[in-house]
């Protein structure tokens, strides 16, 4: 079983991206390449949003690549935000420690309404973290 | 007793010595004194009766003196005998009367003769009478016949005068006229004055005289009554013969005189009569015996008092061997603090006090050494047995059975020849995979022994997890034993390491025997190069040897306690019986089987000869099946990697892994593997990574070995994480950050063959949490 990737937007400044499969060393120059071609077409200060529910297998270099999103995203002023990782990507995760837990969701309910709290924010001038 | 005491015993040894010594000199000195006594007083008593016999002569030679006088006279004036006979009678006052009296003639017409008799009267007056006259003529009489016969003149037999009352005799003197008998003169002696001669003589107390005469009638005796008597016929026997000086009769015949007496008699000269006397024989000795008894009482006295002074003497000299003896009961009681008496004299009681004195002190010096050496000796022997405890609490247990899958079994046991000794076994679980397990013996016994025992048992635990192989483990041993050992000690080590997955078996020597390998055919003793002994030689190296144990075999190690063990006639029991000793075991027989059996046959073959050198020996029985492992060989290219994951994966699924393990695997390789290929061949040279699976109940093993440069995963510092990868500058270490966390052990050995990476996975229970 190999990566699948599958990214659309759904706004402007909102990008999902589905990743399936395995991402390793193997597989996750493909997620570096459509990544590289998928994010400067993301407005300044958008939101990337990666699908996990369909990876199954994560390795070092699969995290390696997550990180460069985001390090990517955050010097454009983005976020990246994880959704719905399974059980045994959970668990790399939580061994390296890869990513703030906020930035994790469970499900796309939990991400919309985060997202609406950051619409809110922005919206009303407020600045100040929560 | 008064007789316990050696003064009263010695004293009495005195008195009843010089009481036989004297009793014998006095009995002789007593004979020889009576002897002489006795001479002495015949002597005495024989002189005395001759100068009795003299004086009875000289009165009795008066008279016939006188008498022979006046018949010489008369012969011619015989007219004038009256007158004649009147002045002899009164100048003679020995004789009583005097007669002159003749023959008458034959012629009957002539006037009769006038034959005078003139007596003394008893006022002392004469008066006279013509015999001639008397109605009863005197010429036919028997004294006037016999008298005519006495020219010389004789003594007639005495006779009781009736007219006197008393006793008379007479002599009678013939008076011759022309060589013719005419008449004769008679005179009548009384014989008071014999009596008073013979009571006058100075006779020995209890003495009598007498005088006998012609016919042994008694004239004479101090004892009237026999006056007149015939004399006995013993008496008169003894005077008839040859010693009648001088002889003992057995009786006395008179009344008075008990017992034997001795009779002196002398003759009595100019008569026929005989003068004795007598001494009662106890009277010749009273002199003798009073002077023996006083000697004796005077003897028994002095005894008494040399006796006297003896026991006081030794008793005062021995009265401290008293004290000593009393001493002595203290001694032999164990009281040695008491006085003792002052030595006064350096006599032997006074060496005997020194000595004795000298001996309580070197006694009470001694004990206390005894006691000091015995306290020791406890003290040692608790050390000792506290000492023997703490060594078999370094030997693990006799009995080792693999809890987790029972593929292995192992028995062990150790026999020290004294409290500790130097033989060791130990084992233990390198991990959960790999089972260590060897036999050791120091050189020597005892406690440099067992010192040295507990150092290499604490040594060889400690620096096993290091080690990882037996061979390394010796070589780290060696090198930390070889530090300091300036006693040169040294020790023989057989290390094992059992792969309790496959029943594969790694040993390694240090000079050790070889094991023994039983239970499928013959017992096998498995020669292979060994190495120097531990702790001698800081360069030795040790080879390994490699054997994989199948079902039911069992490794027997053991010292040269067995091989060496010696009967009574130094012989050694020897590799061969010990071998022989293992045949007759049983294929089917248990790991203390053959510990039982070896040990057994050792006990009967030594007999009662003492144990010379510790014993040990070790089983160990292998029950596994052996789950093979799977290898996968790959290059050390990137898809190989891949191809090696998956193949690995499809192995889980088919091991019946569980599912939810999968993933952790194939992570943990794929970062191990991709890390190696990127970062282990430096000079981009073509490399060999080699995967060894095995899944087990319970657990998967996975060892990974690759010939890249060394690497220990374990030795990486673990990242620092932030929370957020994004910060981190480089990304690097979380794979092997990842491998080390989700694998349940890692460990890494290298070897000639590269890096060696045991990975172990254990299966979650059923509540899903890892054991």
């Amino acid at each position: 079983m190999t990566l699948s990737l599958h990214s659309e937007f759904s706004a402007p400044d909102r990008a999902v991206v589905q990743v399936g499969g395995r991402l390793d060393a193997m597989t996750f120059g493909e997620l570096d390449e459509a990544m590289l071609a998928l994010l400067p077409r993301l407005a300044d200060g958008g939101t990337v949003v990666i699908d996990l529910a369909h990876l199954e297998y994560v390795s070092s270099a699969g995290l390696r690549s997550f990180a460069k999103i985001r390090k990517s995203m955050r010097a454009r002023g983005g976020h990246t935000l994880l959704l719905n990782p399974q059980p045994q990507v959970r668990k790399v995760f939580d061994i390296v420690k890869a990513v703030p837990v906020n930035e994790v969701f469970a499900s796309t309910q939990e991400l919309d309404a985060y997202l609406d709290r950051m619409q809110r924010q922005i919206t009303e001038g407020d600045d100040s973290d929560i | 007793m008064a007789l316990r005491s050696i003064a009263s015993r010695t004293a009495l040894w005195v008195l009843v010595g010089s009481t036989v010594v004297l009793a014998a000199i006095g009995a002789l000195l007593l004979s020889l004194t009576r002897a002489q006594i006795l001479q002495h007083t015949h002597h005495e008593a024989a002189a005395l009766a001759a100068n009795a016999g003299s004086q009875i002569q000289a009165r009795i030679d008066r008279v016939a003196v006188s008498a022979q006088m006046l018949a010489t006279i008369v012969a011619t004036r015989q007219d004038d005998a009256e007158p004649l006979l009147r002045d002899t009678l009164s100048t003679n006052l020995d004789m009583d009367g005097l007669a002159a009296v003749f023959t008458p003639s034959p012629d009957p017409s002539d006037a009769p003769m006038y034959s005078p008799f003139v007596r003394r009267l008893d006022d002392g007056s004469l008066t006279s009478r013509n015999l001639s006259q008397d109605s009863n003529p005197y010429w036919n009489s028997n004294w006037f016949l016999g008298g005519l016969g006495c020219a010389s003149g004789c003594w007639q037999r005495p006779f009781l005068s009736l007219s006197r009352h008393r006793q008379v005799i007479n002599y009678s003197v013939a008076i011759e006229r022309n060589g013719h008998p005419t008449g004769i003169i008679n005179a009548d002696v009384t014989l008071d004055w014999l009596h008073n001669i013979l009571s006058s003589l100075d006779k020995p107390a209890g003495a009598y005289a007498f005088v006998l005469d012609s016919d042994g009638n008694y004239l004479a005796h101090d004892n009237p009554v026999l006056v007149g008597k015939r004399g006995s016929p013993a008496l008169l026997n003894a005077l008839a013969s040859d010693q009648a000086g001088t002889m003992r009769l057995r009786v006395a015949q008179n009344p008075r005189a008990r017992g034997p007496v001795w009779v002196y008699s002398a003759p009595i000269e100019g008569t026929r009569w005989r003068l004795g006397l007598v001494v009662p024989e106890y009277q010749t000795y009273a002199s003798v015996r009073r002077i023996f008894m006083l000697s004796l009482a005077l003897g028994l006295l002095a005894l008494l008092g040399v006796s006297l002074i003896t026991l006081l003497t030794i008793r005062r000299t021995m009265a401290p061997l008293g004290v000593l003896a009393d001493r002595a009961e203290h001694v032999a009681r164990g009281e040695l603090d008491f006085e003792l008496p002052p030595a006064r004299r350096p006599d032997e009681v006074g060496r005997l006090t020194q000595s004795f004195d000298h001996m309580r002190r070197e006694l009470a010096l001694h004990l206390e050494d005894l006691a000091r050496v015995a306290r020791e000796k406890q003290r040692l022997a608790s050390e000792l047995e506290i000492a023997h405890q703490i060594q078999l609490g370094l030997l693990p247990n006799a009995h080792y059975l693999d809890a987790v899958c029972a593929q292995f079994e192992l028995h062990a046991a150790l026999r020290p020849a004294r409290a500790v000794g130097g033989d060791l076994y130990s084992y233990f679980m390198l991990d959960p995979q790999r089972f260590f397990v060897m036999v050791g013996d120091v050189s020597d016994k005892g406690i440099p022994a067992a010192l040295f025992m507990a150092q290499t048992i604490t040594l060889a635990k400690a620096l096993a997890p290091r080690a990882q192989t037996p061979q390394n483990l010796l070589h780290l041993l060696n090198l930390e034993l070889c530090r300091g050992n300036d006693s040169c000690m040294f020790v023989t080590l057989l290390c094992g390491l059992l792969d309790t997955g496959s029943g594969d078996l790694v040993l390694a020597s240090a000079g050790h025997e070889p094991p023994i390998l039983c239970g499928r055919g013959a017992p096998q003793l498995l020669e292979f190069p060994t190495g120097a002994v531990l702790g001698l030689y800081e360069d030795s190296t040790y080879p390994e040897h490699r054997l994989r144990l199948r079902t039911g075999e069992t490794l027997l190690m053991y010292t040269d306690g067995i091989t060496e063990a010696s009967d009574h006639e130094q012989q050694m029991y020897g590799i061969e019986r010990t071998v022989e000793s293992l045949v007759q075991v049983p294929s089917t027989a248990t790991t203390a089987g053959y510990i039982e059996r070896l040990l057994g046959d050792v006990d009967h073959f030594v007999a009662d000869a003492a144990q010379a050198d510790d014993i040990t020996l070790l089983a160990l029985t292998w029950h596994g099946t052996g789950v093979p492992a799977t290898g996968i060989d790959i290059d050390n290219r990137l898809p190989d990697v891949f191809v090696a994951l998956d193949r690995c994966e499809q192995l889980l699924q088919e091991a019946k892994v569980p599912a939810s393990l999968h993933g952790d695997v194939r992570l943990v390789l794929e970062e191990l593997m991709v890390n190696t290929v990127e970062y282990g061949y430096p000079d981009g040279r073509p490399g060999r990574i080699r995967l060894l699976l095995q899944s087990r109940p319970g657990a998967t093993t996975i060892e990974l070995i690759d010939d890249g440069i060394a690497f220990d995963p374990l030795q990486s510092a673990a990242p620092t994480l932030t929370g957020d990868l994004a910060d981190r500058e480089q990304i690097g270490g979380l794979g092997i950050h990842l491998a080390r966390t989700m694998t349940d052990e890692m460990r890494y050995t290298r070897d000639a063959q590269g890096n060696h990476l045991l990975l172990r996975f254990t299966y979650p229970t059923e509540d899903g949490s890892s054991p």
